[in-house]
């Protein structure tokens, strides 16, 4: 089933004159890692607060899991927002089993689960720790468990990976990828573009608010100039009269980047190459990263958004 | 309502674990038995034996004065004889003096000793009861230190006396006194008494200590009296038996019936226990509106809130908060009564041996049980706790919400404890006149009433009075609930600054 998890018309959110979320349309397809891209103050988490009606929309319309309105579907929503915390003199399983048992478990059942989740991912013996005693990585890992103790069909995480080391943002990357192995749907908002990378099958783009994108990584990276690396002796200034390229950078030490235009195929290059002939010890068709996709996306407001 | 009831249980079991849910629960009781028992211990044991001098250079006064020291001494034994007389009534010698007293056809154990028949009987040997120890005498006269004793005139006396009366120099041990410091002398100086201008010198650093002070001037002033009848040609006996008459009075109370008009004990607690009750329910309210604060204010800090928030509507939360903090606050209530009436019914057992089966304090618990089973005072102090915690405890919780740091809502703290402390100073007053105009007039301001209502129920007041600041605080409250759920959904996610009044203002209005 293909029909749409989370589907967003037209949504406005004001806060006075300014405009957090501006005329945003969406729709999440269902069994796909959906990622939410943008910069500092782009509206990401209002949107999701919106998405979990923790916040009202000023206008449009949010449906959720088929439900005009996440209260009635809350609990098959799992949500971990952007801020974490615990309560500090709980134990590590008694926080998990408590949300569990909000989103409509038994105790029973959340207690069971909450060890579980726990022994899963390396924390089996910080169960019965009080949180205030585990390390912010670790207190992090508790409260994502805690958002899918009730094995929600929709799990929405915000920011999810920022403030973990390596190893864990790891073990997060493994809970996503399970999670989409069992057919839920996961939308999680990030700035860091390989995660977005490696997890997404689609992504959205929002700055100022504002929709940029909503597709396929694919088609994402299509937008992104490509560019590709080549080293030579040789003066390569003539590949610069071919049509297909669009600038020739200098990365100095005999180190060149060629912008080519949309649509060209990087294989027209290298036959230019042999040629002209300019001389190749190294040619490095990379395709385009989301990196670049977002830079060219959002590179101007995420600078304004950051002096705001 | 699963959520809401799943946040008020988590709320209970946490505030439940605290040290500081415990510490109030037993700090009451324990605060209660230590009023109750240290001044009667330190008045018995603390206080010293205080040693001094008496120097009368006529010699006409002392006599009085050692009469009257022995007197008291001789009260002081007495007291403890019947003391321990309750503790081992039926020790030999003395048994057959100890009445045993009961009430309502319970026997508590000791009994009362008829000390005048026992001393009467015994003679000199009324002290030699076994197991029996005098206690130590609260007022010791000692002799002159030697040496002093040919001081010629006070002003030499007293300034030879300095030394010992500022601990410089003890007085010396003997007689199983270990060396003591003199602590008072009395110096009647020549020439003293009714129409003299000068006085007695009492020395002593410390004057706060005025037993011993008091004890002269009240015996030697009786003496003047008593010289000045006989001067007069008036029998003292005869003035002391003036003296002694009472205009006897006693008061009734129209609304009880007929031969039972007798205002007595029962009476006085009928018109103070709602007081104790406003107490209760004041502090209960105070400690427990202190946990909901902390709770809120921990959710919003560490940002658990916004979690909730996507389980739980608002609504549910501060529904679950307030039942589960009251839950604890009525656990508290209920620890603090029972260890009440715990502790009252052990000291009745306990210190009201001897007292008639009609005397005040034997039938003092009869007269709660009675109190609670007549009146509307369990029914309304639940009535009033439920609504007062309510109104209050919605608006701490309000409170927390608007703040992210306790610093912060102590700001708004500050006026809402100036209108929580009227009713704790008005509470003397009401009692007095529990249907006058100002309990009236208090009764009706809503955020009054549970206090003020508390206060005057025993005292039957007008049904108008008590429907209408009923209907008046339940609406009252509910609108106010009404009114922070408002606030409480848009200030709980707010960080940074707490909004100014226009913006609650507008929220409250749902713009």
């Amino acid at each position: 089933m293909s029909s749409a998890v989370l589907d967003l018309r037209r949504v406005t959110k004001l806060y006075g004159e300014f405009r957090a979320v501006d005329d945003l349309s969406l729709s999440v397809p269902a069994g796909c890692v959906y990622g939410f891209l943008g910069p500092n103050g782009a509206g990401k988490t209002t949107t999701l607060r919106m998405i979990l009606d923790i916040l009202k929309p000023t206008s449009g319309s949010i449906a959720v899991l088929g439900a005009p309105s996440a209260t009635e579907v809350r609990s098959r929503i799992g949500y971990l927002p952007e801020e974490k915390g615990l309560y500090k003199k709980m134990r590590a399983w008694s926080v998990i089993a408590y949300f569990g048992t909000l989103k409509g478990m038994s105790r029973a059942a959340a207690k069971k689960r909450a060890f579980e989740l726990l022994e899963r991912y390396g924390l089996k013996d910080f169960a019965t720790a009080r949180t205030e005693a585990l390390s912010k990585g670790m207190g992090q890992k508790v409260q994502v468990l805690a958002s899918i103790a009730h094995d929600p069909e929709l799990v929405i995480l915000d920011e999810p990976f920022s403030g973990l080391d390596p190893v864990n943002q790891g073990v997060l990357e493994d809970i996503v990828t399970d999670l989409r192995g069992r057919g839920r749907t996961v939308l999680f908002s990030t700035h860091v573009m390989q995660h977005a990378e490696r997890l997404c099958d689609r992504i959205v783009v929002i700055a100022k608010g504002r929709l940029l994108f909503d597709g396929t990584v694919d088609a994402a990276r299509r937008l992104a100039p490509r560019r590709v690396r080549i080293e030579t002796a040789d003066d390569p200034g003539p590949l610069r009269r071919m049509p297909a390229v669009a600038a020739l950078h200098d990365a100095g030490g005999g180190k060149w980047e060629v912008e080519l235009r949309e649509g060209t195929d990087p294989q027209s290059l290298l036959q230019a190459c042999f040629e002209m002939p300019v001389r190749l010890r190294s040619f490095d068709a990379a395709e385009p990263s989301l990196h670049d996709v977002f830079v060219k996306l959002v590179g101007t407001d995420a600078r304004e958004a950051t002096f705001r | 309502m699963r959520c809401a009831f799943l946040v008020a249980w988590r709320e209970f079991v946490e505030n439940v674990k605290t040290k500081g849910f415990w510490l109030g629960i037993f700090l009451f009781p324990a605060i209660l038995v230590f009023a109750g028992s240290v001044p009667l211990i330190l008045s018995k044991k603390a206080v010293p034996t205080r040693h001094f001098v008496l120097v009368d250079f006529d010699g006409k006064y002392a006599p009085a004065i050692r009469a009257e020291l022995a007197r008291q001494r001789d009260a002081e034994l007495g007291d403890a004889l019947k003391t321990h007389a309750r503790r081992a009534p039926y020790t030999e010698p003395f048994a057959s003096f100890v009445r045993p007293a009961s009430t309502n056809g319970t026997v508590w154990h000791g009994g009362e000793l008829d000390l005048v028949r026992w001393k009467a009987d015994a003679g000199t040997n009324w002290l030699a009861v076994p197991g029996f120890v005098p206690p130590r005498p609260g007022l010791l006269e000692r002799p002159l230190p030697p040496g002093l004793e040919n001081a010629s005139a006070p002003a030499e006396l007293e300034a030879r006396l300095r030394p010992w009366l500022r601990g410089e120099t003890l007085l010396p041990a003997g007689d199983g006194i270990p060396a003591t410091k003199l602590f008072a002398a009395v110096v009647i100086p020549t020439g003293y008494g009714p129409g003299a201008t000068n006085a007695i010198d009492f020395w002593c650093e410390n004057q706060a200590d005025t037993g011993l002070r008091d004890l002269v001037q009240r015996r030697l002033g009786e003496e003047f009296r008593h010289s000045e009848y006989r001067r007069l040609g008036l029998d003292p006996a005869v003035v002391a038996r003036i003296d002694a008459l009472r205009a006897p009075i006693v008061s009734l109370d129209p609304r009880k019936a007929a031969g039972e008009e007798r205002v007595g004990l029962s009476d006085l607690l009928r018109q103070w226990a709602p007081s104790f009750f406003v107490y209760l329910l004041w502090v209960a309210i105070f400690a427990v509106s202190q946990m909901l604060l902390n709770s809120v204010i921990e959710e919003k800090s560490n940002r658990i809130i916004e979690v909730l928030l996507s389980s739980v509507t608002p609504g549910e939360l501060m529904m679950g908060k307030l039942a589960g903090v009251a839950a604890v606050g009525a656990v508290m209530l209920a620890a603090w009564i029972g260890s009440l009436v715990a502790v009252a019914l052990f000291q009745v057992s306990h210190f009201a041996g001897g007292a008639a089966p009609d005397s005040p304090v034997a039938t003092l618990p009869a007269d709660v049980i009675a109190l609670v089973r007549t009146t509307w005072l369990l029914p309304a102090f639940a009535f009033y706790f439920i609504a007062g915690f309510l109104l209050y405890a919605g608006v701490f919780l309000t409170i927390g919400s608007l703040c992210n740091t306790l610093k912060e809502a102590q700001n708004f703290m500050g006026p809402i404890m100036l209108v929580l402390m009227v009713p704790l100073f008005l509470m003397p007053f009401i009692p007095r006149d529990p249907n006058g105009p100002i309990a009236t007039f208090l009764s009706w301001i809503p955020w009054y009433t549970p206090f003020v209502m508390m206060n005057r129920i025993t005292a039957h007041p007008p049904a108008r009075d008590v429907v209408g600041t009923a209907v008046l605080l339940a609406g009252f409250t509910a609108l106010v609930l009404w009114g922070c759920g408002r606030i409480f959904r848009m200030a709980i996610l707010r960080t940074g600054q707490p909004p100014r009044l226009v913006e609650m203002f507008r929220w409250i209005r749902g713009r």
